[in-house]
């Protein structure tokens, strides 16, 4: 459906716009991402946003005078159908390009499979460090900032707000939530903090209540949770019911309280601080405009995840540009260390392992809503590069 | 000698032939267009026939449903993936596999042989559960993330090799094996083994009676239906160069049991007929909506009410008509 | 001596507490589930979708500004002509075949498919949650309650004893329990067979809507909400024996203490597969439940 609305759209702008002019080959950007299962909330986002940039781009002459067209597959949160998507797109859709993966487990799969068509991707949401660390690919690019940079920029304002904190850990019991438990706890106790504890709960767990009786004992100042979703829903409704909130600073991972799930949290969300790599409340004219015209097309807010799919196709743009080709190789090569302009600022795209440097922003939820209480400079949060395939 | 159920089987063998045939079509058509998504969505449909017949063997001559059957699948796959990791050998991780599979079959079928009906419905998809949880929770298995970095093998046959790599060789390669354990399972169960699970269908309490166990035929059909599964999903890393937690989870058991039932249970054939034509299906409606789970369902429920044989149960009478009007030789 | 008791009011008693809570939100699922399995044979694979309808009915009804009280009653009264055509037209067509178990359960498989991307395709993927209608919260021995789940604590018993009255003490239970016992005799005997079964499938399918409206406010609503408490609910029915409401109480209540009590000691990752691990041991050595089945004996 969405991808003909492009398509259509595609073709009345290059109808009018071009006037006349020879209609190039559209540039196709293939999308794989969860519109059913758990995640679709996410992917519902990412479609958002690259669907408003592909909009202006093409509005704007496209890229290279080439119109884009973005072919959607849903991949069910599930990295099996991800990688059979992934190989439609590339081998009958022909897309020139790859993104839209959400779970680590399908960004990394997907990877795979680029590699195997020698393809470029790019992950707009995936925050496992080891995408851009230890898993890196030569073909795999990461456009948001990683659970590392996210923790740095928490840390931060840990050190300055609550000097010597004394901070318990609760975090989804899978891979994802022990690694953002533990480089929080790193980054934490570097800068003074005092760990009281951790727990790790089952991921779609229905009561965290049974782990309040540790959480009270700790006696923390400080709570930090990596829970996402659903999830984050349950855990602050039943930290609320059980008047934990009182004299307790919640912090945690940027998916942990999102546009998406704000709503339903309501008031226990009050005051809850995150490092993220996006809010909706940047104050910058770039910002504002994007959001106004994202509100206009979705009405809804944008997240982390719509703004950083949206400035991916900015990203996508300027390398084509710089590149002046489609081809993996020479796009690669034009992506090295690339600065380019998103609703956030400017990112740089590291060339060493492949992920945005950039602006790291502290956010706390305030009256319902997010506003920003600190920055942090990129090259501050982001860390070492550990990359060593390429 | 030649009974209904013979009979019947000689068809299904008949509608292998014409799915091998027309495979064979799709590869050479492959070949010439220079595809390999399609037939790589065909190897996949292929290997998911595998699993399909798994639960069909229960399902159709045991007449007990599992819930469960990803189990033995994602144990395959995650096995041949590691074992291919180290030994970049198929012959290495099919025989892993195979004796791996035997055992923990044995080991199952101790378990929820002890049930019928629903309980082992219900058991099996307890166990299968529980795996997916273990696997997913733990960091030498790749946690919830799976393994990456499945090497492209080349198999050996002996006279020639194959890469996993190629699109249509390896087609070809999975085509050959999963007839291979189709031919098994229908030769096993046209035996007096066979007819002797079918007889414990129908009327378990009387076959003590005329000198049989009731616990043997079983625990055979589910070790056999254990390493069908396997052996299937051992293929799995080979096409996809990936294994996942997913692969252990409901959602695979429960597409191998939309797939065996719109199929056609008992038919064997039906499994894969059922696998390629779920495929197809899920492949085109994916594309126009992101609500496939109600389409999916719908036809599901219509096939339960409406087509209670499955789409083979119901094509197979007519090639068995066909085939009596034959001359016999 | 002290310290035993500190660690009782502390630890121990808050931990068996919360238990408590889950056990009742366990069991107001499973009472449903056993009822239709009782009496029926069905095992109702889409009775997680139910709980969630139930839900999502209450949330689009307090969007237009009704009072949660009044869902506590309007809800139920809603998913009863549901479940009754549910099962007229669409369980009773494969009721009669050979392989009722299979069918039925392939059936209601489908339907929960169905119905979980139809919430997403009505209501969005996004989570929501109802305000808390009982707030605030009562401490007492150091321990602290929230109000809304002592007052589920309550409403739940309350509930499971009206049920429990029901089947066991009226006539249209025993009715019920005469069709379970044996269909073929209660029909000659005069008991509406057809309306006796379609009534029990649109009672569970109810009480699972029943327990939406109730836990929305504490575990929030989403369209896979229902896939939450259904493996569990099938344990405790397992467990407790199909179709004995007797056996769903006990089992709901003792599996979801064990649960509770294990998480002190061991990763709570693994509280889901010990409670699979009874279930398993349970089929092996006492497959007809703690208390067998509904209407036998």
């Amino acid at each position: 459906m969405t991808q003909k609305r492009t398509a259509i759209l595609a073709a009345l702008l290059s109808a009018t716009a071009l006037s006349g002019a020879y209609a190039a080959d559209p540039i196709k950007i293939g999308v794989v991402t969860p519109l059913s299962g758990t995640y679709a909330g996410i992917g519902q986002q990412v479609k958002w946003g690259l669907e408003l940039a592909t909009k202006e781009v093409n509005a704007a002459g496209g890229i290279m005078g080439r119109q884009v067209e973005l072919t959607f597959e849903d991949e069910e949160a599930n990295p099996s159908v991800a990688v059979q998507k992934a190989d439609k797109l590339f081998q009958v859709g022909k897309v020139d390009f790859l993104t839209g993966t959400v779970n680590s487990g399908s960004t990394l799969a997907v990877g795979q499979v680029a590699e195997r068509a020698g393809k470029l991707i790019a992950t707009t949401v995936s925050f496992a460090d080891s995408i851009t660390a230890d898993k890196c690919s030569p073909n795999v690019f990461r456009v948001n900032a990683r659970a590392g940079q996210q923790s740095s920029a928490l840390a931060v304002w840990l050190s300055k707000e609550k000097p010597k904190a004394q901070v318990f850990y609760l975090g989804p019991d899978y891979e994802m939530g022990r690694s953002t438990v533990a480089a929080f706890k790193s980054s934490a106790e570097k800068v003074g903090a005092n760990s009281t504890g951790e727990v790790f709960a089952p991921l779609d767990s229905k009561d965290y209540t049974q782990y309040f009786g540790q959480l009270r004992a700790a006696k923390p100042q400080v709570l930090y949770t990596s829970v996402a979703g659903n999830d984050t829903v349950r855990l602050f409704t039943q930290l609320q019911e059980f008047g934990l909130l009182n004299n307790l600073t919640v912090v945690g991972a940027s998916g942990t309280v999102t546009a998406q799930n704000l709503g339903a949290i309501g008031k226990a969300a009050e005051g809850f601080v995150t490092g993220v790599g996006y809010s909706a409340e940047i104050d910058t004219p770039e910002n504002k405009k994007f959001v106004a015209a994202f509100k206009a097309a979705n009405k809804s807010d944008p997240d982390l995840y719509g703004a950083d799919s949206y400035g991916l196709i900015y990203a996508y743009k300027a390398a084509v540009e710089k590149a002046k080709a489609t081809d993996t190789d020479k796009v690669r090569a034009a992506f090295k260390d690339l600065k380019w302009m998103t609703p956030q600022g400017e990112k740089t795209l590291r060339g060493g392992d492949h992920q945005a440097v950039q602006t790291m922003y502290v956010v706390k939820v305030t009256g319902g809503k997010f506003t920003i209480v600190g920055q942090v400079k990129g090259e501050d949060a982001i860390g070492p590069d550990t990359c060593t395939r390429f | 000698m030649v009974d209904a159920l013979t009979r019947s089987m000689r068809a299904s063998h008949v509608l292998v032939a014409i799915l091998v045939a027309a495979s064979l079509a799709v590869a050479a058509f492959g070949v010439a267009t220079n595809d390999t998504f399609y037939l790589r969505l065909a190897t996949e449909a292929l290997i998911f026939a595998g699993l399909a017949l798994s639960v069909d063997i229960l399902l159709g001559y045991t007449g007990l449903l599992s819930l469960g059957q990803a189990l033995y699948f994602g144990l395959g796959a995650y096995l041949s993936a590691l074992v291919l990791m180290v030994i970049p050998s198929f012959w290495a991780a099919f025989a892993a596999t195979a004796v791996v599979a035997a055992l923990a079959g044995l080991i199952g079928g101790f378990i929820v042989n002890r049930v019928r009906g629903v309980y082992f419905a219900l058991i099996t998809f307890g166990m299968a559960q529980v795996a997916a949880k273990i696997v997913y929770n733990t960091r030498a298995l790749g946690a919830s993330d799976g393994l990456i970095g499945v090497p492209v093998i080349n198999i050996n046959l002996g006279i020639a090799s194959v890469s996993s790599a190629s699109p249509a060789g390896f087609f070809l390669f999975v085509l050959a094996l999963i007839v291979i354990l189709y031919a098994l399972s229908a030769y096993l169960l046209d035996t007096p083994f066979g007819r002797l699970l079918i007889a414990l269908r129908a009327n378990e309490a009387r076959i003590p009676f005329l000198g049989y166990r009731t616990m043997t035929p079983r625990l055979v059909a589910y070790v056999l239906a254990a390493m069908v599964a396997a052996l299937s999903g051992a293929l799995y890393p080979m096409l996809r160069g990936f294994v996942s937690p997913e692969l252990f989870f409901f959602a695979t058991s429960g597409n191998a049991v939309i797939t065996v039932v719109t199929g056609g249970a008992g038919t064997l054939v039906g499994a894969l007929y059922g696998s390629v034509l779920l495929t197809v299906l899920k492949s085109v409606i994916g594309s126009y909506t992101e609500h496939h789970l109600i389409v999916i369902g719908l036809l599901f429920m219509g096939a339960v009410i409406f087509l209670p044989k499955g789409l083979m149960g119901s094509v197979r009478p007519l090639i068995e008509r066909m085939l009596a009007r034959e001359p016999k030789q | 001596m002290s310290e035993a008791i500190q660690y009782f009011q502390f630890v121990l008693a808050p931990q068996m507490l919360i238990g408590l809570v889950l056990g009742v939100a366990v069991i107001l699922v499973a009472l449903g589930l056993t009822i239709i399995f009782g009496l029926l044979d069905v095992i109702n694979m889409s009775h997680g979708e139910f709980y969630a309808l139930g839900a999502f009915i209450a949330f689009a009804l307090s969007s237009v500004g009704l009072p949660f009280w009044l869902l506590l009653i309007l809800v139920p009264l809603v998913m009863l002509p549901v479940g009754y055509l549910v099962e007229r037209g669409l369980i009773q067509r494969v009721f009669h075949s050979g392989d009722r178990h299979v069918r039925t359960l392939l059936l209601t498989f489908g339907l929960g498919l169905l119905l979980e991307d139809a919430f997403r395709l009505v209501f969005g993927p996004n989570p929501h949650r109802p305000e808390t209608p009982i707030t605030g919260g009562v401490e007492a021995f150091g321990i602290f309650v929230p109000s809304y789940r002592l007052f589920l604590i309550v409403v739940g018993a309350a509930i499971i004893a009206a049920v429990a009255f029901v089947v066991y003490r009226t006539r249209l239970g025993a009715m019920v329990r005469a069709a379970a016992f044996d269909r073929d005799m209660a029909a000659s005997l005069g008991v509406p067979v057809q309306h006796v079964y379609a009534g029990a499938f649109a009672f569970g399918v109810a009480l699972a809507g029943l327990a939406g409206v109730l836990l929305a406010p504490i575990y929030s609503i989403f369209p896979t909400m229902g896939r939450d408490f259904i493996l569990m609910a099938f344990t405790v029915v397992i467990v407790g024996g199909m179709g004995s409401i007797a056996g769903a109480v006990v089992a709901g209540l003792l599996l979801t203490q064990i649960q509770a009590i294990v998480s002190l000691y061991i990763s709570p990752v693994w509280s889901d597969p010990i409670v699979f691990g009874i279930m398993v041991v349970m089929l092996m050595v006492r497959p007809q439940g703690l208390f067998g089945r509904l209407g036998h004996g």
